[in-house]
């Protein structure tokens, strides 16, 4: 008996899944014209709001006004493409049901989304370089030495990674219930506040940090922001880091386990 | 038109009760969103007593008076900002042949409309003056819901003049979107932590102040100082709401007479 051989995998399908969500993103410039000056406004409210508060009180000593103003504007400048729900797709296609025809062609369905997302993702960390352009006119932004700009792009990049896994878990989530989109923008506000986006978390109250401090969410923008402005000092890059790749391991696992149980499910439901 | 606006709430609370799931969800949704704004301000000023003179105490009531003006919009308003997808979508001249006022239709289109943002508005305020210790005499009572009135008004002019700018450029959202997030992010701070050309937008163009600083700074007896007005201004807010409404009505008027639909 002859077993059919398992086409060989080839990467064309899911670079062209990429392009064409690099295009779809492109079409869309009124969300670019806001993406970009929502930075800058929200870039002025934070310089102000910092300047007034850093004017009539002791300063922290770890972390002076420019430094948290570096801080604020480097966080909104990774929000560009920390806040985008890469696997929004997943959601959808659960929503109006066309995944089952996603399973019927030839490519795994999981990594097509991670394709499209992917692409989506890439268009809009090219709109960093405009909106860093056009920060510096509002802001002055501290330039840290090129070892700790290499250290915090590898946090940043598994920032990335757990942010993905999250929004990939809550996603996976819609193959049990369909209504989610409250809930998702919940958690978003809670990851922005407890991530450490909208204000450091060594500014928390002692009693919080040590809470805040042990949730993921302090590895999607906290860990690589206190690299860049120099509190986390080079001696705990590695320790923080690691930390960052075991919540990226631990989220990944627990959405393979997810993604298992839900196609699963698709199946049990004949679709 | 009376008939006709009591049937409106009796449509939108029907509905309600028909998905109080979703109803759940975004009420829930509704206090995370003014929880976690209030749970920011809370950590930052425990760490900085003082902004600018205000104190955490002073800044939730500031939040909370903005946030009473603006749920009062929500929930009887809100309609007005739909105007432009309707026109995009060529619904809108449907309304236009109807013998009821084209205005009146557009803030009674029924839709998923609770009173439950006023509710936890209501709490917020009263709990909000408790904690705050403001001093509340006649003068409080009296004003405090004229106040509300007003910035409300002053939402809703706002909201009807973007709503209008439809009946010539089909896409408003631009122009939507910097005003939502002047009001939303600016309304928190006190407006004296601005640089002087924000100050002056936010008091005489988008007069956003006059929702909760210009009060809020005459109810807690500072004085003012971001553009050094008397501090009784704050009570002016009523007024300025009026006059805003009774522009942004006299520019939907313009607009209407000049319409001529999108061409569908």
């Amino acid at each position: 008996m002859i077993i059919a051989a398992r086409p060989r995998f080839r990467w064309a399908p899911y670079r062209a899944l990429a392009a064409r969500a690099m295009a779809r993103e492109a079409t869309y410039r009124f969300d670019v014209f806001t993406s970009i000056g929502s930075v800058l406004v929200r870039l002025y409210l934070l310089k102000m709001v910092w300047t007034a508060l850093y004017a009539h009180n002791t300063t922290p000593a770890e972390l002076p006004l420019h430094a948290v103003i570096t801080y604020s504007a480097v966080a909104l400048l990774m929000g560009l493409v920390m806040d985008i729900d890469q696997t929004r797709a997943l959601h959808d296609r659960l929503h109006d049901g066309t995944i089952v025809t996603d399973f019927l062609k030839p490519i795994n369905v999981a990594l097509s989304f991670f394709a499209d997302g992917t692409g989506e993702v890439i268009f809009h960390a090219i709109l960093i370089v405009p909106s860093l352009v056009l920060a510096l006119l509002v802001v002055h932004i501290d330039v840290p030495p090129p070892m700790t700009l290499a250290a915090f792009a590898v946090s940043f990049v598994l920032g990335y990674l757990v942010g993905f896994w999250i929004n990939f878990i809550l996603n996976c989530t819609a193959f049990w219930t369909l209504e989610i989109s409250a809930v998702q923008l919940i958690v978003t506000w809670l990851t922005d506040l407890l991530g450490g986006e909208i204000i450091p978390l060594v500014l928390f109250p002692v009693v919080l940090q040590k809470i805040v401090f042990v949730l993921p969410f302090a590895a999607m923008f906290s860990t690589p922001l206190l690299i860049y402005v120099g509190i986390i000092s080079p001696s705990g890059w590695a320790a923080a880091i690691g930390v960052q790749a075991v919540w990226a391991a631990v989220l990944a696992f627990a959405a393979s386990l997810m993604w298992r149980a839900g196609t699963r499910r698709i199946v049990s439901q004949g679709g | 038109m009376a008939s006709v606006y009591r049937e409106y709430w009796r449509i939108n609370i029907l509905t309600t009760l028909e998905y109080r799931e979703n109803f759940v969800i975004w009420l829930l949704f509704t206090i995370v969103y003014h929880g976690s704004a209030l749970a920011a301000l809370w950590i930052v000023l425990t760490r900085f007593p003082e902004m600018n003179g205000w104190n955490f105490k002073q800044m939730a009531f500031l939040y909370a008076l903005w946030m009473l003006a603006h749920a009062l919009h929500n929930t009887f308003f809100s309609a007005v900002g739909d105007v432009p997808d309707h026109i995009r979508e060529g619904e809108f001249d449907r309304v236009l042949v109807r013998p009821l006022d084209a205005l009146f239709q557009a803030i009674a289109t029924p839709g998923q409309v609770f009173p439950d943002e006023l509710i936890l508005a209501v709490l917020t305020f009263v709990a909000a003056c408790i904690y705050s210790g403001v001093h509340i005499d006649l003068m409080f009572v009296v004003f405090v819901p004229l106040i509300a009135i007003g910035g409300a008004l002053i939402d809703l002019a706002l909201n009807l003049a973007i709503s209008t700018a439809a009946f010539w450029v089909v896409r408003v959202d631009a122009l939507r979107w910097i005003v939502v997030q002047l009001e939303q992010e600016f309304t928190r701070y006190p407006l004296s932590i601005y640089s002087r050309g924000v100050r002056v937008v936010l008091t005489f163009v988008c007069p956003f102040a006059f929702m909760n600083y210009f009060p809020a700074t005459y109810f807690l007896g500072k004085s003012e100082t971001a553009l050094s007005l008397p501090p009784a201004v704050g009570l002016l807010t009523p007024v300025v709401g009026v006059v805003c409404v009774a522009l942004a009505y006299a520019f939907w008027r313009f607009g209407l007479n000049r319409y001529q639909g999108v061409g569908h």
